[in-house]
């Protein structure tokens, strides 16, 4: 729920609150006896945060639209990285290509989609693509984080 | 003790990526949430890739990149608010340059013909670390077989400074 929230709302606060939005749901609804078929409740969970995460969405949206009416400086969080390991994906992502680099930046700083870096770079979002997967696997080895599956 | 059941159609690792980088259509992201709310091993894999993108994005936050960057890298950290000094580099010309304490990010942007190259490798020294010294930037092109130095720039670099109490 947590990585859900993240992809879609794009805030760390926020997808910690959508966890506990989503749990208490689920709970109510569990102890209501609302959730008949327990092997429906991975789909019922997801159907919660879908919900719940688009009217986050929607607050959010109308947020920054007055933000952007009144001028009202926005603050953000920083991401909750130990400085730790900050220098270790630091030093792991000096050790890739120029290229691999900035499309890895590109990607999940800027968060631009692969056609619009294919643009900005002068190439196919297929090479991207294919860049950022073997970028990734590099950089996720150099850092020691483990595979979930072997093959 | 009792070991986690494997998936019986894990999703690929690239297909993760490209979840979490948004470059799949909405009936693609729907099949992958679907997937990975009932199954812990994709959910890991995931994961992994939300660990690694945050880590790049603390690394840029930061200003620990020591690499080229676009535009479009720079307008973001300085929407986020990293404090970025830029040197802009001419051919031939010395360019003076210090860097303080509290500067974020030093960028330094070279301007010059490159056209004929097919590929350029830009030589540049880590400015922060650096006492007051003359920095040479040396641009090599491969150009068809060949590779040659097409331009030099040089920076007179004071040092790093830091601000006195009370001074914006």
């Amino acid at each position: 729920v947590r990585l859900y929230g993240l992809k879609h709302l794009r805030d760390e606060a926020a997808a910690d609150d959508l966890v506990q939005q989503v749990l208490l749901t689920t709970i109510e609804r569990l102890r209501a006896g609302e959730v008949r078929n327990p092997d429906e409740i991975g789909s019922f969970i997801l159907g919660t945060s879908r919900m719940l995460a688009d009217s986050t969405s929607r607050k959010a949206r109308r947020r920054e639209k007055l933000t952007a009416q009144f001028h009202v400086q926005e603050l953000y969080a920083d991401p909750v990285v130990a400085s730790s390991d900050v220098e270790v994906v630091e030093r792991c992502l000096h050790r890739l290509g120029e290229r691999d680099r900035r499309v890895l930046v590109l990607t999940f700083y800027v968060e631009k989609t692969s056609s619009e870096i294919a643009r900005e770079l002068g190439v196919t979002g297929t090479v991207i693509r294919v860049a950022r997967h073997r970028a990734l696997e590099r950089l996720r080895e150099c850092v020691g984080l483990q595979r979930a599956r072997t093959a | 003790m009792t070991t986690p059941a494997r998936c019986p159609q894990p999703i690929a690792f690239a297909d993760v990526v490209d979840y979490w980088a948004g470059d799949l259509t909405s009936v693609e992201e729907d099949r992958i949430e679907e997937h990975v709310f009932t199954c812990a091993e994709c959910a890991r894999e995931l994961a992994a890739a939300q660990a690694l993108g945050s880590g790049i994005v603390s690394v840029a936050r930061e200003g620990r990149l020591h690499s080229v960057v676009t535009d479009a890298i720079l307008n973001r950290l300085a929407a986020d608010g990293v404090r970025i000094r830029t040197f802009t580099l001419e051919g031939s010309a010395v360019v003076p340059c210090a860097v303080w304490a509290d500067d974020d990010l030093v960028v330094s942007r070279i301007r010059g013909d490159f056209d004929e190259a097919d590929s350029v490798t830009i030589v540049a020294a880590h400015l922060r670390k650096l006492p007051a010294t003359r920095v040479s930037v040396t641009v090599t092109a491969q150009i068809g077989s060949d590779e040659r130095t097409i331009a030099e720039y040089t920076l007179e670099h004071a040092g790093t400074f830091s601000r006195l109490a009370g001074e914006h």
